[in-house]
């Protein structure tokens, strides 16, 4: 069928149901939608169906609590670093099935509804009358589509199901119950999948069927995919290498690809600026009528990211964050006199700034068991003034403390954060005393029972002067304790494969991910899950793949097996319970020694641009930087929208 | 000279074969590839990772092939045009350097322009003038912009340029012009933009232009030639400009293999600072980022320009100097 005679049997059924919505005033509503501007004359010209036939048959209705009623309109210029950041504008947009809001509880967005039984049976229901960005309906064929034609589609997916749709190796049973309605189900709980679709960057579970038929084999005609193929600007010319080029909505690069975020690309890479504009069919609308977004385009400008902030302080960027550090706030501060932008500080919400990772699995004979006795950790850790540090690099603004959940999480005791945390020499010498490392050399740097001076090197990826700087300070205060440090600085790659192996004592890097975990939110990251954990990264690939040397510390095994039970548990009570006790275990047991937390991030905003909170939490996951406080909500004052 | 010609034109090849193998292996050198600095970056903002993706990727791009089948791929393909594939814009290479190519000539060519401009009057003055004044002061001027690094001359004129004039920081036009087509309001716009790049890029070519000329210049000036073609009463400025400043510019023409790559390349830190949508900061992303192929054809570019250019310049050498010409020959 082609698109007109799709577009004119809505349009006749729209004005059926707006004839009989109008006999029987059942829903007032659905007649006061308001055309925007911005699409009017696209509207006037036919190529786009009104405005009450492109929104969902029940659009969600986003109450903008505590948040001032907009005006639509305008541009906002971002400024990146890299053309491939355009990807950002998907963390930003944040349009997915199941969100976060700004309380960072989850939500339907995309979805109209959703069941979830026992853990493991979802059932996912969509908007009726849902569409996609060129107007084609969202329906579960499009979740068909991606679940047999791509996750199981052998030459599409080679490497099979990801992860997060897999419990214990087992992927879900799949069944389509309806055109809006899909199930997905385990046989046990799965407490990632919720989460991950409502991440920064999105489990994809669906796709648009109808857009990327024409490049898969079991549908396309095979003499024009040949052609495509033959035409495409992929590095193999196959028509799997063809689907992925077409089908990158993480990258968001393909301006023909049908997306349901608040803005679509318009410009094709490569390019020094990049146009996005309001998706006509975005399925939210504020209280007045107005679909959302308000703010009509977004134009990303490329410029080499040590400029960004050189730009953003005379004006160049909107809406700023990326890019920006700590030290520019001075500057910006100054630019700010003379151009109409405010700069705000948020707080990042990493739960250390700086966090020295004690490697587990060194396989150094005398280290090795060293860094695996918690007393020598407990001294390391009390061995560290956390109050200099704060007042000599941060301003005294950050918060001190072990690397472990922030206040702002539901699940924070004080006692986490101040566990080995105070800075007692006394205490510390003690405990290295206990150890039998009582020898000295004539430095006074202890010497460990073979003979050799203790002194560690720590292992830096190298790329930021934070670190040394927090180094040197934990240097003088070790060097008290009879420890000395020294500083690696590394290529990344190298960084990252010397720790792996085991060859690195110790290495420093930003502590936990996230620290304003709740309870629904996995614990993963306190357990042993990956082999990117710098404390444990043999027992992390273990658990990953089954290969290698199991965990040995019986802290650690029972660590393990809280996350499992986590993943079992199927009431709040008890996910909260596992929380507490991993979070006991981990801050006794000091597998990250911690700094400083809750170090500040200049939040550039133009003035005249509304709804962008004064305080917030700048992070990747779960808040997805700009995402949960919703950019669609943004919107400018009438005469930066009249500046076009 | 046919056979000369010839004879130089053949040696080139292996001189490129060569060049292309050494520039495999260097961008090679560093551990690890593109997609592992990949995950580097996104793990630097925090970002999460999708290892299958990862892996698939790998795949697709052939990073898990021996070292020597992905050289002779790319090396053979380069000889049907095909100059591999950039990873990091998910485009072919010429694809990503195209649109870019004509801006760098621009600013190349302005430069140039400005150079020779500033530089032969001054350098013609001083050595005419030689230990006056003028000369003291127009020696340190050049001396000082022989000695400012580049990039902070670019970040001081940036900041003035903006505070004064209003000029967005970096890129070579206002952002509404970027992928539009050309008209007036653009040119104008790059005018506005181009000086900055144009005079930093050009102040220490200046400096060094206006001394090699100098030098060149006060060689010639004591010669008997010049004493009499004095005496018999020519114009004083004919008389330099016709004789001793032909003479001198010999090292000029032999400049010209070195022109030739650098008006691709640009000045690489410059536009990186300044943000320049040109081909060098395009270059030093893809070093950066292990974006093999790019920057492997790239640098073969560079180096196809520069064996043509000394060959150009030998040759002009050859043809403006009957003294190089005829001890050329004498030789053989």
């Amino acid at each position: 069928m082609t698109r007109l005679a799709a577009a004119s049997r809505t349009l006749w059924l729209g004005r059926l149901t707006t004839l009989l919505a109008a006999l029987f005033t059942l829903d007032a509503r659905a007649l006061s939608w308001q055309e925007h501007d911005y699409l009017q004359s696209r509207v006037a010209s036919g190529e786009l169906p009104p405005i009450n036939q492109r929104l969902p048959d029940k659009p969600l209705q986003d109450p903008l609590h505590g948040k001032t009623l907009g005006q639509p309109g305008g541009t906002l210029n971002l400024l990146m670093g890299k053309a491939k950041d355009t990807r950002q504008l998907v963390v930003y947009g944040y349009a997915r099935l199941v969100g976060f809001n700004e309380e960072l509880l989850l939500q339907a967005d995309l979805l109209a509804d959703y069941q979830v039984e026992q853990g493991r049976i979802f059932t996912l229901t969509l908007r009726p009358g849902h569409r996609w960005s060129d107007g084609h309906p969202f329906t579960s064929e499009d979740f068909r589509y991606y679940w047999e034609d791509v996750l199981n589609n052998k030459a599409l997916s080679p490497f099979g199901i990801p992860n997060q749709l897999l419990v214990d190796g087992q992927p879900p049973q799949f069944e389509v119950l309806g055109p809006y309605q899909v199930r997905y189900s385990w046989d046990r709980p799965n407490p990632d999948f919720l989460l991950a679709l409502a991440g920064p960057r999105p489990l994809y579970i669906y796709a648009p069927a109808h857009y990327l038929k024409q490049f898969h084999q079991r549908y396309a005609d095979p003499q024009r995919l040949v052609q495509l193929v033959e035409q495409a600007k992929t590095k193999r010319k196959e028509w799997t290498a063809l689907h992925h080029r077409m089908f990158h909505p993480y990258r968001f690069d393909n301006p023909d690809l049908p997306t349901l975020q608040p803005w679509l690309p318009t410009t094709a890479p490569p390019s020094e600026r990049f146009v996005f504009e309001r998706n006509p069919f975005y399925h939210r609308v504020d209280p007045q009528g107005y679909q959302l977004p308000y703010i009509d385009r977004i134009i990303i400008n490329i410029a080499s990211s040590k400029l960004v902030a050189a730009k953003t302080g005379s004006g160049e960027s909107d809406l700023q964050g990326r890019y920006l550090e700590m030290s520019n706030y001075t500057f910006l501060r100054e630019g700010a006199q003379r151009n109409a932008i405010d700069v705000r500080l948020w707080r990042t919400s990493r739960g250390s700034r700086v966090a020295i990772y004690p490697n587990l699995n060194a396989t150094d004979p005398v280290w090795g068991p060293l860094l695996r006795d918690v007393r020598f950790r407990r001294a390391l850790s009390l061995a560290v003034n956390r109050h200099e540090i704060n007042q000599v690099i941060y301003f005294g603004l950050a918060l001190e403390g072990a690397d472990t959940l922030l206040p702002e999480s539901p699940l924070y005791k004080p006692e986490y954060r101040s566990a080995w945390a105070r800075f007692d020499l006394k205490h510390a010498n003690r405990l290295l005393d206990e150890l039998g490392l009582t020898r000295k050399d004539s430095r006074g740097i202890r010497l460990l029972p073979d003979g050799r001076p203790m002194e560690i090197i720590i292992q830096s990826a190298g790329e930021s002067t934070e670190e040394t700087d927090v180094l040197a300070l934990v240097h003088d205060s070790w060097l008290e304790a009879g420890v000395k440090l020294h500083v690696k600085p590394t290529e990344r790659e190298v960084f990252r494969n010397r720790v792996f192996s085991g060859d690195a004592l110790m290495s420093v890097w930003t502590g936990l991910p996230n620290a304003i975990a709740s309870a629904d939110m996995t614990p993963a990251q306190l357990a042993p899950t990956d082999q990117q954990q710098l404390q444990w990264p043999m027992w992390g690939n273990y658990y990953q793949t089954g290969a290698g040397e199991a965990p040995s510390l019986p802290a650690v095994q029972q660590l393990m097996t809280l996350n499992q039970r986590w993943r079992d548990a199927t009431n709040m009570a008890e996910r909260r319970d596992v929380w507490q006790q991993m979070l006991t275990i981990s801050s006794d047991q000091v597998f990250v020694i911690g700094t400083v937390a809750r170090v500040l991030q200049p939040i550039v905003v133009r003035k005249g641009l509304n709804n962008v909170p004064e305080e917030g939490l700048w992070n990747w996951e779960p808040n997805a930087y700009f995402g949960v406080y919703r950019p669609d909500r943004f919107w400018l004052d009438a005469d930066l929208r009249e500046a076009e | 000279m046919a056979r000369y010609i010839l004879n130089r034109i053949l040696l080139m090849i292996p001189t490129l074969i060569f060049i292309s193998f050494v520039v495999f292996v260097i961008i090679q050198l560093p551990p690890g590839d593109y997609l592992e600095s990949y995950i580097s970056e996104l793990q630097s903002h925090g970002e999460s990772i999708d290892m299958a993706e990862i892996e698939r990727l790998r795949a697709q791009y052939g990073l898990d092939q021996p070292f020597l089948l992905q050289y002779v791929t790319w090396a053979s393909g380069m000889l049907v045009g095909d100059f591999g594939y950039s990873f990091e814009y998910g485009l072919p290479v010429t694809d990503v350097v195209g649109d870019r190519l004509f801006l760098t000539v621009i600013i190349s060519i302005f430069t140039i322009i400005f150079t020779w401009m500033i530089a032969f009057p001054i350098g013609m003055y001083t050595a005419t003038h030689q230990y006056s004044w003028g000369d003291y002061g127009l020696t340190l001027l050049g001396f000082l912009g022989l000695a400012t690094p580049n990039f902070l001359l670019a970040l001081v004129m940036l900041y003035f340029a903006n505070v004064t004039f209003g000029t967005s920081i970096g890129g070579l036009m206002d952002a509404e012009y970027i992928n539009q087509p050309w008209s007036w309001g653009k040119v104008v716009s790059v005018l506005e933009h181009l000086w900055i790049p144009v005079v930093v890029i050009g102040t220490s070519g200046t400096a060094a232009m206006i001394r090699r000329l100098r030098a060149n210049l006060l060689d010639e000036l004591d010669k008997p030639y010049v004493t009499t073609g004095r005496a018999k009463g020519v114009p004083p400025f004919k008389l330099l400009v016709k004789y001793p400043l032909r003479v001198s510019l010999n090292f000029f023409v032999a400049d010209i293999g070195s022109m030739l790559p650098s008006i691709i390349s640009g000045a690489e830190i410059v536009a990186v600072v300044l943000s320049l949508p040109t081909t060098g900061p395009i270059l030093i992303a893809a070093l950066q980022s292990q974006d093999m192929y790019l920057a492997g054809s790239f640098l073969m570019f560079l180096a196809l320009l520069t064996v043509i250019g000394v060959l150009i310049s030998d040759l002009a050498l050859a043809l403006l100097d009957p003294r190089i010409r005829l001890q050329g020959e004498g030789a053989r």
